[in-house]
Protein backbone atom coordinates (compact mmCIF):
# COMPACT_ATOMS: atom_id res chain seq x y z
CA UNK A 1 0.00 0.00 0.00
CA UNK A 2 1.18 3.23 -1.20
CA UNK A 3 1.22 5.86 1.52
CA UNK A 4 -0.32 9.31 0.70
CA UNK A 5 -0.15 11.09 3.84
CA UNK A 6 1.26 10.77 7.41
CA UNK A 7 0.48 12.53 10.63
CA UNK A 8 1.21 12.27 13.95
CA UNK A 9 -1.59 9.53 14.84
CA UNK A 10 -2.85 8.22 11.23
CA UNK A 11 -1.33 7.23 8.71
CA UNK A 12 -3.24 7.49 4.98
CA UNK A 13 -2.53 4.73 2.69
CA UNK A 14 -3.88 4.44 -1.15
CA UNK A 15 -5.04 1.54 -1.38
CA UNK A 16 -8.65 -0.81 -2.92
CA UNK A 17 -11.33 -2.85 -1.31
CA UNK A 18 -13.34 -5.07 -3.75
CA UNK A 19 -11.71 -3.54 -7.06
CA UNK A 20 -12.70 0.28 -5.58
CA UNK A 21 -10.47 2.94 -5.23
CA UNK A 22 -10.38 3.44 -1.47
CA UNK A 23 -8.00 5.81 1.15
CA UNK A 24 -7.33 3.85 4.25
CA UNK A 25 -6.81 6.05 7.03
CA UNK A 26 -4.63 3.49 9.82
CA UNK A 27 -4.66 5.11 13.68
CA UNK A 28 -1.43 3.67 14.86
CA UNK A 29 0.12 2.51 17.88
CA UNK A 30 1.69 4.51 20.16
CA UNK A 31 4.15 2.96 22.26
CA UNK A 32 4.86 5.65 24.91
CA UNK A 33 0.93 4.70 26.27
CA UNK A 34 0.38 1.88 28.10
CA UNK A 35 -1.78 -0.63 26.00
CA UNK A 36 -5.29 -0.21 27.45
CA UNK A 37 -5.10 3.21 27.47
CA UNK A 38 -3.76 3.40 23.87
CA UNK A 39 -6.37 0.45 22.11
CA UNK A 40 -9.02 2.47 23.91
CA UNK A 41 -8.05 5.93 22.15
CA UNK A 42 -7.61 4.69 18.85
CA UNK A 43 -10.69 2.86 18.99
CA UNK A 44 -12.92 5.31 19.91
CA UNK A 45 -11.44 7.99 17.72
CA UNK A 46 -11.48 5.95 14.89
CA UNK A 47 -15.53 5.29 15.45
CA UNK A 48 -15.66 8.77 16.55
CA UNK A 49 -14.29 9.79 12.76
CA UNK A 50 -16.32 7.32 10.81
CA UNK A 51 -19.69 8.01 12.05
CA UNK A 52 -18.49 12.17 10.93
CA UNK A 53 -17.43 11.23 7.58
CA UNK A 54 -21.05 9.71 7.14
CA UNK A 55 -22.90 12.56 8.44
CA UNK A 56 -20.90 15.16 6.68
CA UNK A 57 -21.19 12.82 3.65
CA UNK A 58 -24.86 12.49 3.96
CA UNK A 59 -24.95 16.37 4.34
CA UNK A 60 -23.83 17.12 0.65
CA UNK A 61 -20.38 18.76 1.98
CA UNK A 62 -17.60 17.94 -0.38
CA UNK A 63 -15.58 15.75 1.51
CA UNK A 64 -14.57 11.58 1.35
CA UNK A 65 -17.24 9.25 1.51
CA UNK A 66 -17.46 6.13 4.30
CA UNK A 67 -16.81 3.17 2.66
CA UNK A 68 -16.22 0.82 5.38
CA UNK A 69 -14.59 1.12 9.22
CA UNK A 70 -13.16 -1.37 10.40
CA UNK A 71 -11.08 -1.35 14.22
CA UNK A 72 -8.54 1.18 14.11
CA UNK A 73 -9.09 1.69 9.88
CA UNK A 74 -11.34 4.20 7.82
CA UNK A 75 -11.55 3.45 4.40
CA UNK A 76 -12.89 6.17 2.49
CA UNK A 77 -13.66 7.50 -1.18
CA UNK A 78 -9.84 9.29 -2.44
CA UNK A 79 -10.29 12.77 -2.44
CA UNK A 80 -7.31 13.85 -4.86
CA UNK A 81 -5.79 17.68 -5.83
CA UNK A 82 -3.71 20.12 -3.84
CA UNK A 83 -3.61 20.98 -0.55
CA UNK A 84 -4.49 24.55 -0.25
CA UNK A 85 -2.21 25.69 2.11
CA UNK A 86 0.18 25.05 -1.24
CA UNK A 87 -1.20 26.49 -3.53
CA UNK A 88 -2.19 30.56 -3.90
CA UNK A 89 -5.88 30.05 -3.53
CA UNK A 90 -8.14 32.90 -5.46
CA UNK A 91 -10.32 35.04 -3.21
CA UNK A 92 -13.59 33.24 -4.46
CA UNK A 93 -12.12 29.99 -3.64
CA UNK A 94 -11.89 31.34 -0.03
CA UNK A 95 -15.38 32.47 -0.14
CA UNK A 96 -16.46 28.43 -0.79
CA UNK A 97 -13.83 27.25 1.93
CA UNK A 98 -15.93 29.75 4.10
CA UNK A 99 -19.55 28.61 2.74
CA UNK A 100 -18.21 25.07 3.06
CA UNK A 101 -17.54 25.46 6.61
CA UNK A 102 -21.16 27.32 7.53
CA UNK A 103 -22.67 23.89 5.73
CA UNK A 104 -20.26 21.55 8.27
CA UNK A 105 -21.57 24.02 11.31
CA UNK A 106 -25.20 23.78 10.25
CA UNK A 107 -24.79 19.80 9.96
CA UNK A 108 -23.63 19.75 14.10
CA UNK A 109 -20.67 19.14 12.89
CA UNK A 110 -17.33 21.05 14.40
CA UNK A 111 -14.06 20.34 12.88
CA UNK A 112 -11.54 21.45 15.15
CA UNK A 113 -8.45 22.05 12.69
CA UNK A 114 -10.09 23.63 9.89
CA UNK A 115 -6.18 25.28 8.39
CA UNK A 116 -5.76 25.08 4.42
CA UNK A 117 -3.96 22.20 5.25
CA UNK A 118 -6.97 20.35 5.41
CA UNK A 119 -8.68 21.66 2.53
CA UNK A 120 -7.91 19.61 -0.61
CA UNK A 121 -8.69 21.67 -3.93
CA UNK A 122 -9.90 19.91 -7.03
CA UNK A 123 -11.05 21.25 -9.98
CA UNK A 124 -11.45 25.15 -8.18
CA UNK A 125 -13.92 23.23 -5.84
CA UNK A 126 -12.41 22.68 -2.25
CA UNK A 127 -12.61 19.58 -0.11
CA UNK A 128 -12.29 19.43 3.47
CA UNK A 129 -10.75 15.96 5.05
CA UNK A 130 -9.35 15.17 8.27
CA UNK A 131 -12.14 14.52 10.60
CA UNK A 132 -9.37 13.30 13.35
CA UNK A 133 -10.54 16.23 15.41
CA UNK A 134 -13.83 16.57 14.87
CA UNK A 135 -16.99 16.88 16.91
CA UNK A 136 -20.50 16.83 17.13
CA UNK A 137 -21.63 19.87 19.01
CA UNK A 138 -23.42 23.10 18.28
CA UNK A 139 -21.68 25.28 21.07
CA UNK A 140 -20.54 28.87 19.64
CA UNK A 141 -17.65 28.29 21.27
CA UNK A 142 -16.51 25.55 19.36
CA UNK A 143 -17.70 26.84 16.32
CA UNK A 144 -15.07 30.29 16.85
CA UNK A 145 -12.49 27.94 17.23
CA UNK A 146 -13.11 26.60 13.96
CA UNK A 147 -12.90 30.36 12.55
CA UNK A 148 -9.78 31.53 14.68
CA UNK A 149 -7.96 28.80 13.05
CA UNK A 150 -8.35 29.89 9.60
CA UNK A 151 -8.19 33.44 10.65
CA UNK A 152 -4.66 32.66 11.75
CA UNK A 153 -3.82 30.74 9.06
CA UNK A 154 -4.59 32.61 6.05
CA UNK A 155 -3.92 36.16 4.61
CA UNK A 156 -6.44 39.35 5.36
CA UNK A 157 -8.03 39.39 2.49
CA UNK A 158 -8.60 35.38 1.89
CA UNK A 159 -9.97 35.55 5.53
CA UNK A 160 -12.80 38.51 4.45
CA UNK A 161 -14.25 36.34 1.35
CA UNK A 162 -13.91 33.35 3.80
CA UNK A 163 -15.95 35.09 6.50
CA UNK A 164 -18.38 36.60 3.61
CA UNK A 165 -18.93 32.49 2.40
CA UNK A 166 -19.28 31.70 6.02
CA UNK A 167 -21.81 33.77 6.79
CA UNK A 168 -24.33 33.25 3.18
CA UNK A 169 -24.30 29.41 4.35
CA UNK A 170 -24.11 29.39 8.36
CA UNK A 171 -27.31 29.38 10.70
CA UNK A 172 -25.67 30.77 13.34
CA UNK A 173 -22.94 32.97 11.85
CA UNK A 174 -24.10 35.82 14.16
CA UNK A 175 -23.80 34.46 17.46
CA UNK A 176 -20.37 32.40 16.31
CA UNK A 177 -18.82 35.67 15.20
CA UNK A 178 -19.94 37.74 18.47
CA UNK A 179 -17.79 34.60 20.48
CA UNK A 180 -15.36 34.64 18.00
CA UNK A 181 -14.45 38.49 19.41
CA UNK A 182 -14.63 36.92 23.21
CA UNK A 183 -12.59 34.19 22.52
CA UNK A 184 -9.86 36.45 20.76
CA UNK A 185 -9.94 38.58 23.65
CA UNK A 186 -8.38 36.19 25.88
CA UNK A 187 -5.33 37.15 26.58
CA UNK A 188 -3.53 33.96 25.34
CA UNK A 189 -5.30 33.91 21.99
CA UNK A 190 -3.94 37.18 21.24
CA UNK A 191 -0.42 36.93 21.42
CA UNK A 192 -0.97 33.91 20.23
CA UNK A 193 -2.28 34.76 16.33
CA UNK A 194 1.01 34.85 14.02
CA UNK A 195 0.40 37.29 11.77
CA UNK B 1 34.10 39.01 33.95
CA UNK B 2 30.62 37.62 34.77
CA UNK B 3 26.70 37.96 34.85
CA UNK B 4 24.79 37.51 38.17
CA UNK B 5 21.24 35.72 38.08
CA UNK B 6 18.75 35.82 40.41
CA UNK B 7 15.39 33.38 40.46
CA UNK B 8 13.02 33.77 43.23
CA UNK B 9 9.73 33.33 41.46
CA UNK B 10 8.19 30.67 43.86
CA UNK B 11 9.62 28.49 46.38
CA UNK B 12 13.42 28.29 45.63
CA UNK B 13 15.68 31.60 45.94
CA UNK B 14 18.75 31.04 43.25
CA UNK B 15 21.58 32.43 42.91
CA UNK B 16 23.71 31.90 39.67
CA UNK B 17 26.83 33.22 38.17
CA UNK B 18 28.43 32.51 34.13
CA UNK B 19 30.96 33.56 32.38
CA UNK B 20 30.86 33.23 28.57
CA UNK B 21 28.36 30.23 28.61
CA UNK B 22 29.86 28.77 31.63
CA UNK B 23 27.98 27.95 35.09
CA UNK B 24 30.66 29.16 38.14
CA UNK B 25 28.31 28.47 40.70
CA UNK B 26 24.36 27.74 41.01
CA UNK B 27 23.16 27.95 44.46
CA UNK B 28 19.85 27.86 46.32
CA UNK B 29 18.04 28.11 49.24
CA UNK B 30 14.16 26.57 49.24
CA UNK B 31 11.46 27.66 51.34
CA UNK B 32 10.34 24.73 53.02
CA UNK B 33 6.51 23.63 51.56
CA UNK B 34 4.16 22.13 53.92
CA UNK B 35 1.30 20.03 52.63
CA UNK B 36 -1.41 22.95 52.63
CA UNK B 37 0.92 24.80 49.82
CA UNK B 38 2.22 28.07 50.36
CA UNK B 39 1.43 32.04 51.30
CA UNK B 40 3.39 34.00 48.58
CA UNK B 41 4.05 36.63 51.58
CA UNK B 42 5.74 34.41 53.79
CA UNK B 43 7.80 32.87 50.75
CA UNK B 44 8.75 36.54 50.40
CA UNK B 45 9.92 36.98 53.85
CA UNK B 46 11.99 34.02 53.44
CA UNK B 47 13.94 35.39 50.45
CA UNK B 48 14.62 38.59 51.50
CA UNK B 49 15.87 37.41 55.11
CA UNK B 50 18.40 34.93 53.14
CA UNK B 51 19.36 36.97 49.81
CA UNK B 52 22.81 38.48 51.20
CA UNK B 53 23.89 35.29 52.32
CA UNK B 54 23.11 33.42 49.75
CA UNK B 55 24.94 36.49 47.61
CA UNK B 56 28.14 35.95 49.62
CA UNK B 57 27.39 32.25 49.14
CA UNK B 58 27.54 32.70 45.02
CA UNK B 59 30.31 34.78 44.94
CA UNK B 60 32.60 32.20 47.38
CA UNK B 61 30.95 29.12 45.13
CA UNK B 62 32.04 30.98 41.83
CA UNK B 63 35.72 32.38 43.27
CA UNK B 64 34.96 35.79 41.82
CA UNK B 65 34.79 39.35 43.45
CA UNK B 66 31.59 41.34 43.73
CA UNK B 67 33.47 43.90 40.93
CA UNK B 68 33.82 41.04 38.35
CA UNK B 69 29.88 41.05 38.01
CA UNK B 70 29.17 43.22 34.43
CA UNK B 71 25.39 42.27 34.58
CA UNK B 72 22.84 41.21 36.90
CA UNK B 73 19.48 39.21 35.73
CA UNK B 74 16.67 38.77 37.86
CA UNK B 75 13.46 36.50 36.99
CA UNK B 76 10.55 39.25 35.99
CA UNK B 77 7.36 36.52 35.79
CA UNK B 78 5.99 34.48 35.17
CA UNK B 79 5.59 33.68 39.21
CA UNK B 80 4.27 34.93 42.26
CA UNK B 81 4.54 38.28 42.81
CA UNK B 82 5.77 39.15 46.08
CA UNK B 83 8.61 36.41 45.41
CA UNK B 84 9.43 37.78 42.27
CA UNK B 85 9.64 41.71 43.72
CA UNK B 86 12.49 40.35 46.25
CA UNK B 87 14.32 39.33 43.30
CA UNK B 88 13.52 42.70 41.46
CA UNK B 89 14.87 44.26 44.51
CA UNK B 90 17.99 42.50 45.14
CA UNK B 91 19.05 42.62 41.42
CA UNK B 92 18.36 46.34 41.23
CA UNK B 93 20.22 47.08 44.27
CA UNK B 94 23.20 45.37 43.06
CA UNK B 95 23.29 47.06 39.92
CA UNK B 96 22.99 50.41 41.21
CA UNK B 97 25.80 50.03 43.49
CA UNK B 98 27.95 48.61 41.19
CA UNK B 99 26.99 50.32 38.10
CA UNK B 100 26.25 47.38 35.80
CA UNK B 101 23.29 46.66 33.50
CA UNK B 102 20.06 44.70 34.65
CA UNK B 103 17.89 42.19 32.70
CA UNK B 104 14.81 41.60 33.99
CA UNK B 105 14.30 37.29 32.13
CA UNK B 106 11.11 35.57 31.51
CA UNK B 107 11.55 32.01 33.62
CA UNK B 108 10.11 30.28 30.78
CA UNK B 109 12.86 31.22 28.54
CA UNK B 110 15.32 30.43 31.49
CA UNK B 111 13.96 26.90 31.87
CA UNK B 112 14.62 26.31 27.93
CA UNK B 113 17.67 27.88 26.99
CA UNK B 114 19.53 26.24 30.14
CA UNK B 115 18.19 22.88 28.78
CA UNK B 116 19.50 23.73 25.23
CA UNK B 117 22.68 24.89 26.69
CA UNK B 118 23.54 21.74 28.12
CA UNK B 119 22.80 19.54 25.41
CA UNK B 120 23.94 21.54 23.16
CA UNK B 121 20.83 21.64 20.88
CA UNK B 122 20.03 24.01 18.19
CA UNK B 123 16.58 24.42 17.32
CA UNK B 124 14.68 22.40 20.08
CA UNK B 125 11.09 21.91 19.99
CA UNK B 126 10.21 22.13 23.84
CA UNK B 127 8.32 21.00 26.27
CA UNK B 128 8.02 22.96 29.28
CA UNK B 129 6.09 21.55 32.48
CA UNK B 130 5.94 22.85 36.30
CA UNK B 131 3.81 23.41 38.66
CA UNK B 132 2.22 26.82 37.06
CA UNK B 133 2.69 25.78 33.19
CA UNK B 134 2.60 23.43 30.77
CA UNK B 135 3.61 24.21 27.25
CA UNK B 136 4.83 22.99 24.04
CA UNK B 137 7.19 25.66 22.74
CA UNK B 138 9.91 26.21 19.88
CA UNK B 139 11.65 29.29 18.28
CA UNK B 140 10.35 31.04 15.20
CA UNK B 141 11.88 33.67 13.22
CA UNK B 142 8.52 35.63 11.92
CA UNK B 143 7.62 38.15 12.65
CA UNK B 144 10.56 38.84 14.85
CA UNK B 145 12.47 36.44 16.67
CA UNK B 146 10.39 35.03 19.10
CA UNK B 147 9.45 31.35 21.30
CA UNK B 148 6.01 30.60 20.23
CA UNK B 149 3.48 28.70 21.98
CA UNK B 150 2.14 25.78 20.11
CA UNK B 151 -0.16 24.39 22.32
CA UNK B 152 -0.59 24.75 26.09
CA UNK B 153 -2.79 23.89 28.88
CA UNK B 154 -6.65 25.35 29.06
CA UNK B 155 -6.38 25.10 32.60
CA UNK B 156 -3.62 23.92 35.43
CA UNK B 157 -0.53 23.00 34.80
CA UNK B 158 0.41 19.66 35.18
CA UNK B 159 2.57 20.18 38.49
CA UNK B 160 0.01 21.77 40.35
CA UNK B 161 -2.67 19.10 39.32
CA UNK B 162 -0.31 16.25 40.60
CA UNK B 163 0.30 17.83 44.06
CA UNK B 164 -3.77 18.72 44.21
CA UNK B 165 -4.12 15.07 43.41
CA UNK B 166 -1.78 13.96 46.15
CA UNK B 167 -2.95 16.31 48.64
CA UNK B 168 -6.52 15.42 48.31
CA UNK B 169 -5.70 11.39 48.36
CA UNK B 170 -3.87 12.63 51.53
CA UNK B 171 0.04 11.27 50.24
CA UNK B 172 2.57 12.93 52.21
CA UNK B 173 5.22 14.66 51.41
CA UNK B 174 1.61 15.92 48.54
CA UNK B 175 4.07 16.35 45.57
CA UNK B 176 5.11 14.51 42.03
CA UNK B 177 7.54 12.60 43.65
CA UNK B 178 5.30 10.63 45.92
CA UNK B 179 2.64 10.15 43.71
CA UNK B 180 5.30 8.69 41.41
CA UNK B 181 6.51 6.19 44.01
CA UNK B 182 2.86 5.53 45.03
CA UNK B 183 2.04 4.97 41.62
CA UNK B 184 4.54 1.59 40.93
CA UNK B 185 3.01 -1.14 40.19
CA UNK B 186 -0.59 0.57 40.08
CA UNK B 187 -3.84 -0.86 37.70
CA UNK B 188 -4.67 1.10 35.01
CA UNK B 189 -8.44 2.61 35.29
CA UNK B 190 -10.15 4.96 32.76
CA UNK B 191 -9.69 8.16 32.93
CA UNK B 192 -10.89 11.81 30.83
CA UNK B 193 -8.06 11.77 28.09
CA UNK B 194 -8.60 15.56 27.00
CA UNK B 195 -6.21 16.16 24.14
CA UNK B 196 -7.31 18.63 21.31
CA UNK B 197 -4.89 18.97 18.76
CA UNK B 198 -2.04 20.44 20.42
CA UNK B 199 -3.69 21.82 23.10
CA UNK B 200 -4.99 19.84 26.38
CA UNK B 201 -6.57 20.31 29.62
CA UNK B 202 -6.17 18.77 33.30
CA UNK B 203 -9.21 19.59 35.55
CA UNK B 204 -11.62 17.03 34.00
CA UNK B 205 -8.61 14.56 34.67
CA UNK B 206 -8.21 16.40 38.43
CA UNK B 207 -11.70 15.63 39.15
CA UNK B 208 -11.97 12.45 38.05
CA UNK B 209 -9.51 11.47 40.19
CA UNK B 210 -10.51 12.73 43.65
CA UNK B 211 -13.84 11.02 43.00
CA UNK B 212 -12.13 7.56 42.84
CA UNK B 213 -10.67 8.87 45.71
CA UNK B 214 -13.69 9.08 47.26
CA UNK B 215 -15.37 5.73 45.97
CA UNK B 216 -12.64 4.00 47.57
CA UNK B 217 -10.31 3.02 45.04
CA UNK B 218 -6.85 2.56 45.67
CA UNK B 219 -4.81 5.41 46.22
CA UNK B 220 -1.84 3.23 44.00
CA UNK B 221 -4.16 2.49 41.06
CA UNK B 222 -5.35 6.23 40.59
CA UNK B 223 -2.07 7.67 41.29
CA UNK B 224 -0.97 5.30 38.09
CA UNK B 225 -3.55 6.36 35.79
CA UNK B 226 -4.06 9.29 36.82
CA UNK B 227 0.38 9.83 35.99
CA UNK B 228 -0.13 7.79 32.94
CA UNK B 229 -2.96 9.58 31.02
CA UNK B 230 -1.29 12.91 31.99
CA UNK B 231 1.95 12.29 30.57
CA UNK B 232 0.25 10.27 27.66
CA UNK B 233 -1.94 13.61 26.79
CA UNK B 234 1.37 15.68 27.09
CA UNK B 235 3.39 13.46 24.89
CA UNK B 236 0.59 13.09 22.21
CA UNK B 237 0.42 17.33 21.99
CA UNK B 238 3.97 17.37 21.78
CA UNK B 239 4.21 14.54 19.08
CA UNK B 240 1.97 16.48 17.01
CA UNK B 241 3.96 19.90 17.01
CA UNK B 242 6.82 17.68 16.43
CA UNK B 243 5.71 16.60 13.35
CA UNK B 244 4.17 19.98 12.42
CA UNK B 245 7.43 22.11 12.87
CA UNK B 246 9.45 18.93 11.57
CA UNK B 247 11.60 19.25 14.53
CA UNK B 248 14.40 16.82 14.50
CA UNK B 249 15.30 17.82 17.92
CA UNK B 250 13.18 17.56 21.78
CA UNK B 251 13.34 18.19 25.03
CA UNK B 252 11.39 18.43 28.18
CA UNK B 253 12.61 21.11 31.22
CA UNK B 254 10.88 22.41 34.12
CA UNK B 255 10.14 20.94 37.30
CA UNK B 256 8.17 17.64 35.83
CA UNK B 257 10.76 17.35 33.78
CA UNK B 258 12.54 15.59 37.05
CA UNK B 259 9.76 13.00 36.32
CA UNK B 260 11.49 9.37 35.04
CA UNK B 261 8.17 8.07 33.69
CA UNK B 262 7.51 11.31 31.72
CA UNK B 263 10.97 11.01 30.29
CA UNK B 264 10.49 7.62 29.85
CA UNK B 265 7.67 8.44 28.09
CA UNK B 266 9.19 11.28 25.78
CA UNK B 267 12.05 9.32 24.79
CA UNK B 268 9.86 6.41 22.97
CA UNK B 269 7.91 9.07 21.16
CA UNK B 270 10.81 10.79 20.14
CA UNK B 271 12.85 7.13 18.83
CA UNK B 272 10.25 6.16 17.11
CA UNK B 273 10.05 9.15 14.68
CA UNK B 274 13.91 9.20 14.50
CA UNK B 275 14.25 12.85 16.65
CA UNK B 276 16.86 13.53 19.19
CA UNK B 277 15.83 13.83 22.84
CA UNK B 278 17.27 15.06 26.00
CA UNK B 279 16.88 16.53 29.48
CA UNK B 280 18.79 18.09 31.40
CA UNK B 281 19.86 17.38 35.00
CA UNK B 282 17.73 17.56 38.15
CA UNK B 283 19.53 21.03 39.04
CA UNK B 284 18.40 22.77 35.75
CA UNK B 285 15.19 21.59 35.92
CA UNK B 286 14.04 22.95 39.30
CA UNK B 287 14.23 26.22 39.71
CA UNK B 288 17.52 28.04 39.68
CA UNK B 289 19.56 31.40 39.53
CA UNK B 290 22.35 29.73 36.56
CA UNK B 291 19.78 29.70 34.22
CA UNK B 292 18.56 32.93 35.07
CA UNK B 293 22.50 34.09 34.98
CA UNK B 294 23.11 32.31 31.14
CA UNK B 295 19.77 33.96 29.93
CA UNK B 296 21.16 37.99 31.50
CA UNK B 297 24.52 37.08 29.61
CA UNK B 298 22.84 35.94 26.15
CA UNK B 299 20.79 39.57 26.79
CA UNK B 300 23.57 41.39 27.95
CA UNK B 301 26.15 40.27 25.14
CA UNK B 302 23.53 40.74 22.42
CA UNK B 303 23.48 44.57 23.44
CA UNK B 304 20.06 44.37 24.33
CA UNK B 305 19.35 47.96 26.15
CA UNK B 306 16.56 48.01 29.05
CA UNK B 307 14.56 51.10 29.81
CA UNK B 308 13.76 51.52 33.23
CA UNK B 309 9.98 50.57 32.35
CA UNK B 310 11.26 47.38 31.60
CA UNK B 311 12.47 46.95 34.92
CA UNK B 312 9.43 45.22 36.58
CA UNK B 313 7.47 41.93 37.60
CA UNK B 314 4.70 40.62 35.39
CA UNK B 315 2.80 37.33 37.40
CA UNK B 316 1.66 36.25 33.81
CA UNK B 317 4.79 37.05 31.79
CA UNK B 318 4.14 34.74 28.40
CA UNK B 319 6.82 33.82 26.78
CA UNK B 320 6.01 34.44 23.49
CA UNK B 321 5.81 37.97 24.37
CA UNK B 322 9.59 38.28 24.73
CA UNK B 323 11.78 39.64 21.97
CA UNK B 324 14.81 37.16 21.27
CA UNK B 325 18.07 38.73 20.16
CA UNK B 326 20.31 35.53 20.14
CA UNK B 327 20.31 32.72 18.89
Amino acid sequence: MKVVAEGAEAIVYDTELDGIKAFMKRRIQKKYRIEAMDTRIRTKRSRNEAKIIAIVSKAGINAPKLIMFDGYDIYMSPVNGRKLAEISGSLALFGKVGAMLGKLHNAGVVHGDYTPANIIVDNGDPYVIDFGLSEMTNAAEEKAFDVLLMKRSAAKASYLRFLEGYKSESSDAKVVLERLVIVEKRGRYQSRTLT
Amino acid sequence: MAVLGIESSAHTMGIGIVDDGKVLCNVKRMYKITNKGLIPARVADFHSEGVGELLAEALEAAKIGIDDIEAVGYTAGPGLGACLRVGKVAALTLSKRLGVPIMPVNHAVAHIEIAKWHLKMKNPLALYVSGGNSQIIGMIDKPNRHYHIYGETFDVGVGNMIDSFARYAKLNPAWGSTVAKVAEGGRYIEMPYTVKGMEFAFSGLLTNAQKLIDAGRSAKDVAYSLQETAFSMLCEASERAMMLMGSKEVLICGGVAQSGRLKEMASIMCKSHGAKFGVAPDEYNADNGAMIALVAEKMFRSGQKVKDDDITVKQKYRIDSVKVNWR
